[in-house]
């Protein structure tokens, strides 16, 4: 079992580590790059005093960049309210940016490199014309992908200001237009909050959820996306003391047609994270379990493409491509799938020298 | 050039100033050099702390005949294109310090050579190309300890710097220079056309590879310019545009954040600090023997 995954289901076992133990358990934590939120963690349980100088050094001073990366967050985000003071629509903020501003655990050390917002279809022209004029750039200027961003996907094309380089992506739905399922935005405006002091609003805390859990097992690759596992861990241990969220998640979940990615988040994150949930709220997501080969076949297939890699360990290339494959079919109809395919292979045979 | 024959892997455990590196490679070319450069540093035990795991392997099977490629990996992550198989070695050395400079933010890490004499350390920012590197080896053989070339790293506790002996690479003309100015000095392979044209590594003297555990106390920030040709002119510098130019010529000063400010504060207000150009190398280590409360050895 990897070291890691038993240091973050029980933080208390680390005080045992013998140092060859500390040596593997670094090149986990460095692989996935989550350093910062390692320490952050083992700090918050107060099990600082236990680990030895050299790693808790380590530990401690990497997390200068995601504290830098969180504040050109905060700067970008004041620089985007500016430019869309002119314009009549709320804003919502998801995924990094929302755990910052909403002050959740999750968002300790936690780094990001998108700046992810949300707002009602019928003013998307108006935000991306008002970024435009403030000096925001469409970071794919190439037509193809102009148009596959505009016909299928639930964003603008990526934009960045060129002072800062930081991307925004403009949403108005959490996942494709063309993916198999459709959480309607209209709910998720219906349950957000405003920030307190603030216009700017999140998600309930179970459509945060909802919606890390489409991100990684509808809409994404699974592969590599551990990071995005550990947030669902901690947001989940952080929620599930509350009442509210416990009754309200399964319910909510089949209300966004997000039983499933809810399932395997739960199962996923209890299997490899130990995520402490209610026997209750486990026993009422069973039923978005889905049928026993499928079954099997993400059991087999996401923990070693999602849970860190043993750094003697190959890397589970068919692994991540069968779950490529099925990522992509999750996002499109075969038709349309087929026709993207080709047109990403003949530019990348083109681009070829 | 060297030419590399290649065999199973082989594992190296070596300390570099503050880090222990882990090198795996199947390159059996980098042994000797590695070797060469490092053996009189003092082995770490056989479970130290490891804080750079490092792979330099061999590129994909196709490319294992015709122009063989040497891979550098950090973590199981692959952070640049691969070099020719016989530039191993550089690229060992530039990917290391690569490493540092993203991992190192215990220090204040500044783009600099380090020298020290009787405890108290000699800082010299520069920016590429105007002969920081050429400058530290020279003096690195007129009486002071040589620190590093390329990294000061102050500390949080003390503010003090400490050692990072590297292999130092001299480039194009800089290897003859050197070879002319200190006989005793050490110089490896020349590898031709490398990224940063020919390249030559001076192997860090002895004393700096023994003592790698001692920090100095900074007392003197100079920032040298070469000019061909030019006299020597050496003036004191205050201390806000120290500060300035310091802030800019540092791999993780914005990163620090408000720590990076008042580390660097710190060192500034406790150092003498000068602007130099020169045209000789002979020219300026004499000068710089005459900074105030230097010590003679």
């Amino acid at each position: 079992m990897s070291l890691l995954l038993q240091i973050i289901a029980d933080p208390a076992t680390v005080a045992t580590l013998s140092p060859q133990q500390w040596n593997v358990l670094m090149q986990e934590v460095r692989g996935l790059r989550i350093d910062a939120r390692i320490g952050l963690l083992l700090e918050a349980q107060g099990l600082a005093g236990v680990c030895p100088a050299d790693p808790w050094h380590e530990l401690r001073a990497q997390r200068h960049p995601p504290q830098l990366v969180q504040a050109q967050m905060r700067l970008e985000l004041r620089k985007v309210l500016k430019a869309l003071a002119g314009v009549d629509t709320p804003l919502l903020l998801l995924k990094g940016a929302a755990y910052m501003l909403a002050g959740l655990p999750v968002a300790q050390g936690r780094a990001f490199t998108d700046l992810d917002i949300l707002v009602p279809r019928n003013r998307l022209e108006a935000v991306e014309a008002a970024l435009l004029g403030a000096g925001w750039r469409h970071q794919k200027s190439d037509d193809y992908d102009q148009r596959y961003y505009r016909r299928w996907m639930h964003e603008l094309p990526p934009l960045y200001h060129p002072e800062r380089g930081i991307v925004i992506d403009v949403h108005h739905s959490i996942l494709p237009l063309t993916s198999r399922v459709q959480p309607d935005p209209g709910l998720l405006w219906a349950d957000s909050a405003a920030l307190p002091g603030s216009t700017l609003r999140v998600l309930s805390p179970a459509d945060m959820v909802l919606h890390s859990a489409a991100h990684l097992f509808h809409d994404g690759e699974i592969s590599g996306g551990f990071g995005n596992l550990l947030d669902l861990h901690l947001l989940l241990t952080d929620f599930v003391r509350d009442a509210d969220f416990r009754a309200r998640l399964p319910e909510r979940a089949a209300q966004l047609q997000l039983g499933r990615p809810l399932y395997y988040a739960l199962s996923f994150s209890q299997d490899l994270c130990g995520t402490r949930l209610p026997d209750a709220l486990v026993a009422h997501c069973r039923h978005f379990a889905p049928g026993p080969v499928p079954g099997w076949l993400m059991r087999t297939l996401v923990p070693p493409v999602l849970g860190p890699r043993h750094p003697r360990h190959r890397p589970a290339a068919f692994a991540a491509w069968l779950l490529y494959l099925r990522s992509h079919w999750l996002r499109m109809r075969p038709g349309l799938l087929a026709v993207h395919l080709t047109r990403k292979a003949l530019r990348r045979a083109s681009a070829q020298p | 050039m060297l030419s590399y024959s290649t065999s199973s892997a082989q594992n190296f455990l070596y300390r570099s100033g503050p880090f222990v590196v882990r090198l795996r490679t199947p390159i059996k070319g980098l042994q000797p050099l590695l070797r060469w450069c490092y053996d009189a540093a003092e082995e770490p035990a056989a479970d130290a702390y490891v804080h750079l795991n490092l792979r330099v392997d061999q590129g994909p099977l196709r490319r294992r005949f015709l122009k063989p490629q040497a891979v550098f990996r950090f973590e199981n992550r692959t952070p640049f294109e691969p070099y020719p198989q016989n530039h191993a070695f550089p690229l060992l050395e530039w990917g290391t310090n690569w490493c540092i400079a993203m991992r190192g933010h215990r220090f204040l890490m500044l783009h600099a050579g380090v020298l020290e004499r009787g405890g108290q350390a000699l800082i010299l920012p520069a920016m590429p190309g105007s002969g920081k590197t050429t400058l530290t080896a020279a003096l690195a053989y007129r009486g002071w300890r040589f620190l590093s070339d390329e990294f000061a790293l102050i500390d949080g506790d003390r503010g003090h710097v400490h050692p990072l002996p590297r292999a130092a690479p001299l480039k194009n003309n800089a290897i003859d220079v050197i070879r002319a100015l200190a006989p005793a000095a050490e110089i490896g392979p020349v590898f031709e056309k490398t990224r940063k044209g020919t390249v030559a590594h001076l192997r860090p003297p002895r004393d700096a590879l023994e003592r790698q555990h001692e920090t100095a106390a900074p007392a003197w920030i100079v920032f040298p310019r070469y000019i061909a040709g030019h006299d020597l002119r050496i003036g004191r510098l205050s201390r806000s545009m120290a500060f300035t130019r310091l802030s800019q010529n540092s791999f993780n000063y914005r990163i620090l954040g408000a720590t990076g400010f008042e580390r660097l504060a710190t060192l500034i207000r406790r150092c003498a600090c000068f602007s130099a150009e020169y045209g000789r190398l002979d020219d300026i280590a004499a000068a710089l023997e005459g900074l105030p409360g230097l010590h003679a050895p």
